[in-house]
């Protein structure tokens, strides 16, 4: 770690001397990536989807820049503070990361404290993954469909802290289709939540489909209600939270407020800079995120550990994150309340 | 795969040239980040894991664990010399090894811990072993409610932990609840003591607060004290006696076999409830060899049990908190965590796939611990010598040199420059206790444990309802237990209290 820091700091001492007035010379975004280093910011800790497909992806785009990325860890928040300082970080380009990007929504649109960036202001580099959102039912219970679920009584839900996304989830979907049903908070991790549904003290649960997915397998959970419009693999023949809704009294306004929340899942983990970089680095930053997530080797070490790629380039992931952003007041107010826990 | 077989497999990899080259490296790598105060199992993982890639699934695991399973040896040698402990799981070690470096025996108790955390892990990983065809089973075990009850028997040990009177304990205990308040409420969302601040709205890193309480309150006692480290002796202990007393401490370890697979067992039991860690197994583990001694007085003034049993039981943990991370894939830790995202780099799939199919990789990882913690008790009596002559060193060139590599310690974990504000903090809080007579132990366990307490009784209050305590029957049985130590220690401390009336 000394000698990076020492290289780094003889890096910098070199910079200045050559940026010392009038040695200014263009150089082509090429150049000035070779060799240098850049800061890729995981605003978890080690361990977890995000770090894993963080390592997973760096040595490519050390390949199609040129540069080498070092991976920082810096968790706290629930994922503010990383997100934070990749937005308060210098534009070089030198300066990236990771972020939840629907956790990093929610918390802007209630005004938490702690949510000192603006995600429409991020330069997106693209989107990794969407967070398709999934809600499993513990094996122990019994239940089996979405159908049986709602005829089975009062069911406990658990979530993590209060306003995190697995108590978001539940209770916004639990309030959109009136379920019968106890949302326990204050679980540590979502791990946590899942230690708890194989001890059949809670029901079920919402998650990630990544994260969801080795307890699937192994046959400890199964699915029985998603936010993916267009399911395939192993959310083939479960029904999404728009079939449900078509079948209502009121499909319309069911429809909206669903389509807000699937909305924050698509804009998943995007890849993000902080804003101001200049135009050609951006650029050439988004053309090699874009190479790097269709490398086949990458693919098929991602394939390999199960870790889903939903590729987005980084004017659709602004798009994306643009719209996610972009609520009418009545489901705006609803999403709040969700967030501080007063639904 | 039978689990005879996967044993067999297990052993024969374990062996072998390609993977056991990898176990020596990971072992050695661990022993140094043990050394090196602030530095724990966790951060010697996350940077072992960045070298999985183009590993081998045998020979990365061997790798990533054998450098978290010598973290503890590494810790507890650094607890004893120089009174800095590697991480919270060395802290209960501060309690007797370094009264025992100031009599002279710092080769005894380096030799003793050595040993213990070799019989300590041997323990546990052979219990994991032994419950591979019920470890889902006995995950499961531990909930909310019984977490709860078993998070507050071990607060109870407070009461015996210090040799500083009842009262002040007390007092340090509940501080250190309060100290695991700050921060935003996980379950309302409020904060807590935060005065604002967003550093605090995490609430307060473990590692930085041990380093403050003891390896910076340590120092400014040593500083203002002058001096060497090693108080009563005029000189070194020479490396011919060094070596002799490390023997006799091996040979004391093996003997009190008794106290040793206690402690273990205990180890072991608390690394199996997640979210718990090896700092609260070892107090307790240490509260329980003073409990059950015969000369309960001579604890906290160099007596050899004092380390035999938080070293064995810190070490003992590996074991048990390996084992919801093997049957579930739920981690129970943040190394546990970092271990998940090795196996999963390697290609290995946790749960009822590696129960059934792999089998031989669960073997590859119980004598890896075994193993791993062998070399590190043979390669850190090697670092006996050489490191206790520098407990002799004057105050005005140890200080500095400590100091900087605990501030570096402080900062490593997070990569936060509040964290060395925190550790300075304690440390001057630290070093008031220390003189005023407070049990820091005491303080920080409340610390360790508040989090686990509060966050459980929510969690059985909203599961389980007002009595989950005596509605169920594990709670109630270790509510019992839980009643029936307290209501010892009163009764106890009572007697104690008539008799030095009497002979007052």
């Amino acid at each position: 770690m000394r000698r990076t820091f020492l290289k780094g700091f003889a890096a910098l001492l070199t910079g200045a001397v050559l940026a010392a007035p009038g040695a200014v010379v263009a150089e082509t975004p090429a150049e000035f990536y070779q060799g240098k280093a850049i800061k890729w910011i995981v605003p978890y800790k080690p361990g977890g989807g995000y770090d894993e497909y963080s390592r997973l992806l760096a040595p490519y785009m050390e390949k199609y820049t040129g540069a080498r990325v070092d991976i920082v860890n810096m968790p706290g928040s629930g994922g503010m503070k990383g997100a934070v300082e990749i937005f308060n970080s210098p534009s070089d380009g030198l300066h990236i990361g990771i972020i939840n990007g629907s956790a990093m929504i929610t918390n802007e649109l209630a005004g938490i404290e702690g949510a000192d960036y603006k995600v429409a202001d991020y330069n997106f580099l693209g989107r990794i993954v969407a967070d398709t959102r999934v809600m499993v039912v513990g094996k122990g219970t019994g239940i089996t469909s979405y159908e049986e679920f709602m005829n089975a009584g009062t069911k406990v839900i658990g979530a993590t802290g209060l306003g995190g996304s697995t108590y978001v989830d539940a209770v916004i979907v639990g309030d959109v289709f009136g379920m019968d049903q106890k949302v326990v908070h204050g679980f540590n991790s979502s791990s946590d939540i899942r230690a708890a549904m194989a001890r059949g003290d809670v029901h079920g649960m919402w998650g990630s489909l990544g994260s969801a997915m080795k307890g699937i397998k192994a046959g400890d959970h199964m699915v029985i209600l998603h936010s993916e419009m267009n399911p395939s693999g192993p959310l083939e023949g479960i029904p999404s939270v728009y079939d449900v809704a078509k079948m209502s009294d009121d499909p319309d306004g069911q429809a909206k407020i669903l389509t807000a929340w699937e909305g924050l899942s698509a804009v998943g983990r995007p890849v993000a800079a902080p804003p101001g970089v200049p135009e050609d680095r951006l650029a050439y930053l988004r053309e090699a995120f874009a190479k790097a997530m269709a490398d086949p080797e990458f693919t098929a070490k991602a394939a390999e550990g199960g870790r889903d790629l939903a590729f987005k380039d980084g004017d659709a992931t602004a798009a994306i994150a643009r719209a996610a952003t972009d609520l009418d007041d009545k489901t705006r107010a609803l999403f709040i309340a969700a967030i501080k826990g007063e639904l | 795969m039978t689990i005879i077989e996967g044993m067999m497999s297990g052993f024969v990899q374990s062996i072998s040239l390609g993977v056991l080259a990898y176990l020596v490296i990971g072992a050695l790598f661990g022993l140094v980040i043990g050394v090196i105060p602030g530095l724990s199992g966790h951060f010697a993982m996350a940077m072992a894991v960045t070298f999985l890639y183009s590993m081998e699934p045998g020979a990365g695991i061997a790798f990533i664990l054998g450098a978290h399973a010598t973290v503890a040896q590494g810790g507890g040698l650094t607890a004893i010399l120089f009174s800095t402990p590697g991480t919270g799981q060395n802290a209960a070690t501060l309690l007797d090894g370094p009264p025992m470096r100031d009599n002279g025996q710092a080769g005894l108790a380096v030799g003793a811990a050595m040993a213990s955390c070799f019989l300590g892990a041997t323990f546990g990983a052979i219990v994991l072993g032994l419950l591979i065809p019920v470890l889902r089973e006995v995950v499961l075990f531990f909930g909310p409610p019984e977490v709860f009850v078993l998070a507050f028997l071990a607060l109870t040990f407070v009461a015996v932990l210090g040799k500083e009177d009842m009262t002040r304990s007390l007092i340090a205990a509940l501080l250190g609840l309060l100290l695991a308040m700050i921060g935003v409420d996980n379950v309302t969302n409020t904060h807590r003591f935060t005065m604002g601040s967003d550093r605090l709205a995490d609430g307060l890193s473990l590692v930085p607060v041990i380093l403050g309480l003891f390896a910076v309150a340590e120092m400014i006692d040593l500083w203002t004290r002058g001096g060497a480290l090693a108080r009563h002796t005029s000189r070194p202990l020479s490396a011919r006696d060094t070596q002799k007393q490390i023997f006799q401490g091996i040979g004391l370890a093996f003997r009190k076999w008794w106290l040793v697979l206690r402690c273990s067992a205990i180890g072991t039991t608390m690394g199996l409830i997640p979210g718990l860690g090896s700092a609260p197994a070892a107090f307790v583990a240490y509260g329980h060899a003073k409990q059950t001694a015969k000369d309960k007085e001579s604890f906290g003034k160099g007596n050899v049990e004092g380390v035999i049993a938080p070293e064995a039981s810190n070490d003992a943990v590996e074991g048990g908190a390996l084992a919801s991370t093997i049957a579930f894939g739920i981690p129970g830790s943040s190394s546990m965590a970092i271990l998940l995202s090795g196996l999963f780099i390697l290609g290995l799939e946790t749960g009822p796939q590696m129960l059934n199919d792999n089998v031989d990789i669960i073997f590859i990882m119980i004598f890896t611990i075994i193993l791993g913690n062998l070399i590190g008790t043979v390669v850190g009596m090697f670092l006996v010598n050489p490191l206790s002559r520098a407990t002799s060193i004057r105050a005005e060139i140890m200080v500095p040199v400590l100091m900087a590599i605990i501030v570096t310690g402080a900062y490593a974990g997070d990569r936060s420059l509040f964290d060395i504000g925190v550790a300075l903090v304690f440390g001057v809080l630290g070093y008031l206790m220390k003189i005023l007579n407070y049990s820091r132990a005491a303080m920080l366990i409340g610390f360790v444990l508040g989090f686990a307490v509060e966050k459980n009784l929510y969690l059985a209050l909203l599961l389980d309802g007002p009595w989950f305590i005596v509605a169920e029957p594990i709670p109630r049985a270790l509510t019992i237990i839980t009643v029936a130590f307290l209501g010892w220690n009163v009764l106890a401390i009572r007697r104690d209290r008539r008799r030095t009336k009497y002979h007052g």
